[in-house]
């Protein structure tokens, strides 16, 4: 099945570009934990290798097969997603890890990937122009099952990661006006019923200092002001690495995770930041014009929701480093620390290349 | 295939329009971001400075470390001590010369201090010097203004009220290396802190640590604070509680000055250790000082090894008191009788080779417990020819020799039973019958610890039953008082066999000191003292050169009291000094003197 002319057709620029990236987030991770007690780093870089192995063998198999199972693949993850709420062991206060012995997963990142194939092969033979409400109900719940069991562990940084998948599928699917107007007001009361009834106390209270950030002066609000702080003070060229105060005092809980580009900003200034955004938009830009290459409907989906995750992540952490976006616990794909981030990641591109490198071939 | 049908064009417009929404976003953030770095780098790099969050631990109280009766062995007291933040200087070089004047320190000293800590960032705090006297105190604080490179900071530091006093068990406090910065799991650590090295500090470190207390202060870039917004005060460590008896090991050293030596006082029945004295040994106090290498260097090479713990890593060849392994031997396995008799005529030929007793003239007939009592080595040279090295070695294993005791102190040592095995895998050569007859007198390669003949001796007082020796009495915790418990079932380790082997083995111990026996120098008027003598031919000659010693050999005596009702046991060895009647045994008389004054 494997042909060799299609190994030719690997997308070097997107696995060179998506490497890079890895790399300068293990010199932050590096930057801003090497005087605790964890290596962090080290942690990173050997789940760095597993992932670039995952994303190679993963392509292998052609992605009409990963499609066709799909449904099976995202059954499993609902029923590891349900038994860990109901029977998980808290870390971190979510219920969203399943421990090995040297080791974490969190089924909720993987997730993603059952969801986008999931929706690509709902959507693969959908000839008509504008999504149906049928079956933009039926998407509907594809997608709202797993984000409810995520968003009940509860880690919403996670569910929130979800969401963009399914608005993507059904954008691309096309909608009429009229559903874009109940799809706003049932938000709305999602909202509203959200926020009396399921949101906990702390979720609320990060909300709310999104709004008034003053609330909490050592919270989130401070965190965003400290980020700020951290970014602004790098000014062109940075701090040089390690020597960030902002970053190696410890005042950023989660410096190598989810404020990983405060550090970046910090340490290496205007300069870091160009680069890094611009590495970024390469990958992202790369990521929709393999969608556009794609040789079907499948194809398209697969690669053009893969892309809506990067983007919605990657502006969504970068925005609230500057204080324009609220503290979600979204982190940087590809940069922050997190295997099992950093392995859903790499496996999303692995479908990308998959997509591309499977262009010319009718079977 | 597929594609002829298949009509994508509205797809692709959608996707066009999220990659031209994608480099909008990009760029917009480009230029926010540039605005933040470039156009309000000012502003930002300002807030940087006069809103930096400054952390200070706050060293707590370390546990104090008490004998049985409550004696206070380690303490804390008030220290000064003045750390360098290198970000606040401006010229280094000028810097190090004002501040080694100040302090009256080298420069090269100062400047070699704080190249270790280099990759560490400019605006963590270095320790440069404690234990500041008023005066230096006094005077840093005078030139505060213009040193503001330099911190002052007052922190509990720990004391050893007596010196050197049960230095090898207490053991001593060093500053935390990077490395172990790195590995300790246990957070909480940081540059400068002063941890458990070895001994009970290291041993019970996070019983004795305690938790630091934490102020973060919000501080402008003069240092000056600006507000406060988390203050947790220290918690004291917890106080432990040792087995140790105050009078029992101050006698023990006392008794092994200028003598190298060790000491071991255990209750055979709870594994409770009074004593455990190791000389020479060294004063703790010593250590506490960030710096000290030149002491630290003469101590590492004196050839007296005052830092070793001879008492658990001390290796001896046992000499006669192995005699009490193979007595045991002999009657388990049926091999000698009470009553089987062998003649000592002070010689004898085993395997074509001469072998001789102690005593020249010669004990006459022999049998177990006159053996014993005498320590004549022609009855054991005939039972250890009739046992065999394999029998040997696996009673000997059975008594505890040649593994660890698992007492709780750090770095004990396991000794060595040998056997062909061992001498064909760490000698490659077969084992000689020859030496068979040697270690039937507790020479040749077998290697024990004071402690662990100690514990021997407790099994044979207790007619077999062992129990792991251990410091550790009791922890006071805020509320609770949590007592020792045995890590081990209790009965581990226990002889399983005859209970009757021990009877005849004991009679002999009790007539080696109260019947004219070799052991009679810790004879005690009206105590029944069981005992036993030793003495071992120094292995290195070189060793003995080095220490100018005529004598020979080491000097060996362990023994329990009382004979009927056995509560403590005192195992003694002095290095060069002579036979083990003439010196180890007197000095375990006065222990048990004590002993019994203070406890029976």
């Amino acid at each position: 099945m494997i042909d060799r002319i299609i190994w030719r057709e690997i997308d070097w620029v997107l696995l060179v570009v998506a490497c890079l990236l890895a790399f300068i987030g293990l010199a932050m991770i590096y930057s801003c934990t090497r005087l605790l007690p964890e290596n962090y780093a080290l942690r990173q870089l050997v789940w760095l290798v597993i992932c670039l192995l995952a994303l190679f063998l993963l392509l292998y198999i052609d992605y009409h097969f990963l499609v066709e199972y799909s449904y099976y693949f995202y059954g499993l993850l609902l029923v590891v997603l349900a038994g860990l709420v109901f029977m998980g062991e808290r870390i971190a206060g979510t219920r969203s890890w399943i421990r090995f012995s040297f080791f974490q997963i969190q089924p909720s990142e993987i997730m993603k990937l059952a969801l986008i194939l999931v929706l690509a092969r709902y959507f693969a033979d959908y000839r008509r122009d504008k999504i149906t409400t049928v079956d933009f109900l039926i998407v509907s719940w594809l997608a709202v099952l797993p984000i409810g069991l995520i968003a009940w562990q509860p880690d919403l940084g996670t569910a929130l990661g979800l969401f963009p998948i399914y608005l993507g599928a059904v954008f691309l699917a096309g909608i009429n006006r009229k559903l874009v107007v109940v799809l706003v007001l049932v938000g709305l009361a999602i909202g509203l019923l959200g926020w009396n009834f399921f949101l906990l106390d702390y979720q609320k209270e990060r909300l709310l200092t999104v709004v008034f950030p003053e609330r909490d002066p050592l919270g989130s609000g401070y965190q965003i002001q400290q980020s700020k702080i951290a970014i602004g003070s790098g000014g062109f060229s940075g701090k040089g690495f390690g020597q960030g105060s902002q970053s190696q005092l410890r005042f950023l809980p989660a410096r190598h995770t989810d404020f990983i580009f405060s550090v970046l900003g910090e340490e290496f200034g205007f300069i870091g930041v160009v680069i890094v955004l611009g590495l970024y938009a390469l990958l992202l830009l790369r990521i929709f014009q393999s969608s556009l290459k794609a040789k079907d409907r499948m194809g398209v989906y697969i690669a053009f929701l893969v892309g809506v995750v990067f983007a919605f992540q990657f502006f969504i952490n970068i925005l609230m480093t500057v204080g324009l976006a609220p503290v979600t616990g979204i982190p940087l794909p590809l940069i922050s620390y997190g295997g099992s981030s950093l392995l859903t990641h790499f496996l999303a591109l692995s479908l990308v290349i998959n997509v591309r490198m499977r262009r010319f071939t009718y079977i | 295939m597929a594609r002829i049908y298949e009509d994508l064009t509205p797809l692709y417009r959608r996707i066009r329009v999220i990659q031209r929404l994608i480099i909008a976003l990009v760029i917009l953030m480009c230029v926010f971001i540039w605005k933040m770095q470039i156009l309000d780098y000012n502003r930002y790099w300002q807030k940087a400075e006069n809103n930096r969050l400054r952390e200070i631990k706050l060293t707590p109280q370390r546990g104090l470390i008490v004998d049985r009766n409550g004696v206070i062995l380690a303490k804390n007291r008030a220290s000064f001590k003045v750390s360098f933040i290198r970000e606040n200087v401006t010229d280094m070089n000028l810097s190090l010369e004002r501040v080694a004047r100040l302090l009256s320190m080298k420069k090269e000293e100062l400047a070699a201090r704080l190249a270790k800590y280099n990759s560490l960032p400019d605006f963590v705090p270095i320790v440069i010097k404690d234990e500041l006297s008023v005066e230096e105190v006094a005077r840093i604080e005078s030139h505060q203004m213009e040193f503001p490179e330099l911190r002052l900071a007052m922190e509990p530091q720990r004391d050893y009220p007596f010196g050197p006093f049960a230095s090898h068990v207490l053991g001593y406090l060093q500053e935390i290396s990077l490395a172990e910065l790195r590995h300790r799991k246990n957070q909480g650590h940081e540059v400068g802190d002063m941890i458990g090295k070895t001994g009970i500090e290291f041993q019970y470190e996070e019983e004795l640590a305690g938790r630091k207390g934490l102020v973060v202060e919000v501080v402008d870039s003069l240092g000056r604070k600006v507000k406060e917004l988390v203050q947790r005060p220290p918690t004291r460590g917890n106080k432990v509680y040792l087995s140790l008896d105050y009078d029992l090991q101050a006698k023990a050293e006392e008794l092994l000055k200028g003598r190298e030596g060790a000491i071991v006082v255990l209750d055979p029945r709870s594994g409770d250790i009074l004593a455990l004295a190791s000389f020479p040994n060294y004063d703790p106090n010593k250590f506490i000082h960030r710096f000290s290498p030149q002491e630290w260097v003469s101590f590492v090479q004196d050839p007296r090894h005052p830092l070793e713990n001879r008492a658990i890593r001390g290796l001896y060849a046992p000499g006669s008191i192995f005699k009490l392994v193979m007595a045991l031997a002999g009657l388990d396995s049926g091999l000698v009788s009470p009553w089987t008799t062998f003649f000592c005529s002070g010689t004898t030929i085993i395997y074509g080779h001469p072998f001789s007793c102690w005593y020249e003239p010669g004990h006459g007939a022999v049998n177990l417990v006159s053996a014993i009592q005498h320590s004549c080595n022609i009855y054991f040279y005939n039972l250890g020819k009739l046992l065999g090295i394999e029998r040997i070695a696996a009673y000997a294993r059975q008594f505890g020799l040649g593994k660890l005791t698992g007492i709780d102190l750090p770095g004990e040592k396991t000794g060595l039973v040998p056997d062909p095995e061992w001498k064909r895998r760490s000698r490659g050569a077969p084992w000689y019958p020859g030496e068979t007859i040697s270690v039937s007198i507790g020479q040749g390669p077998i290697l024990v610890t004071p402690l662990q003949v100690a514990v021997l001796t407790g099994m044979i007082a207790l007619r077999g039953k062992r129990v792991t020796p251990h410091l550790f009495l009791q922890v006071e915790r805020r509320k609770e008082l949590v007592k020792y418990s045995p890590a081990q079932p209790a009965g581990e380790g226990s002889w399983s066999g005859k209970q009757t082997i021990f009877d005849r083995v004991i009679t002999g111990m009790w007539k080696s000191v109260n019947a004219g026996g070799t052991g009679q120098g810790a004879r005690l008027e009206g105590y029944d003292i069981c005992g036993k003598t030793g003495s071992t031919q120094v292995v290195s000659q070189d060793t003995a050169d080095k220490l100018k010693r005529k004598i020979k050999t080491h000097s060996w005596f362990t023994g329990f009291a009382s004979r009927d009702n056995p509560r403590v046991v005192v195992t003694v060895i002095v290095e060069f000094g002579g036979m083990g009647g003439q010196t180890a045994a007197p000095i375990a008389r006065q222990l048990f003197e004590l002993y019994r004054r203070k406890y029976d």
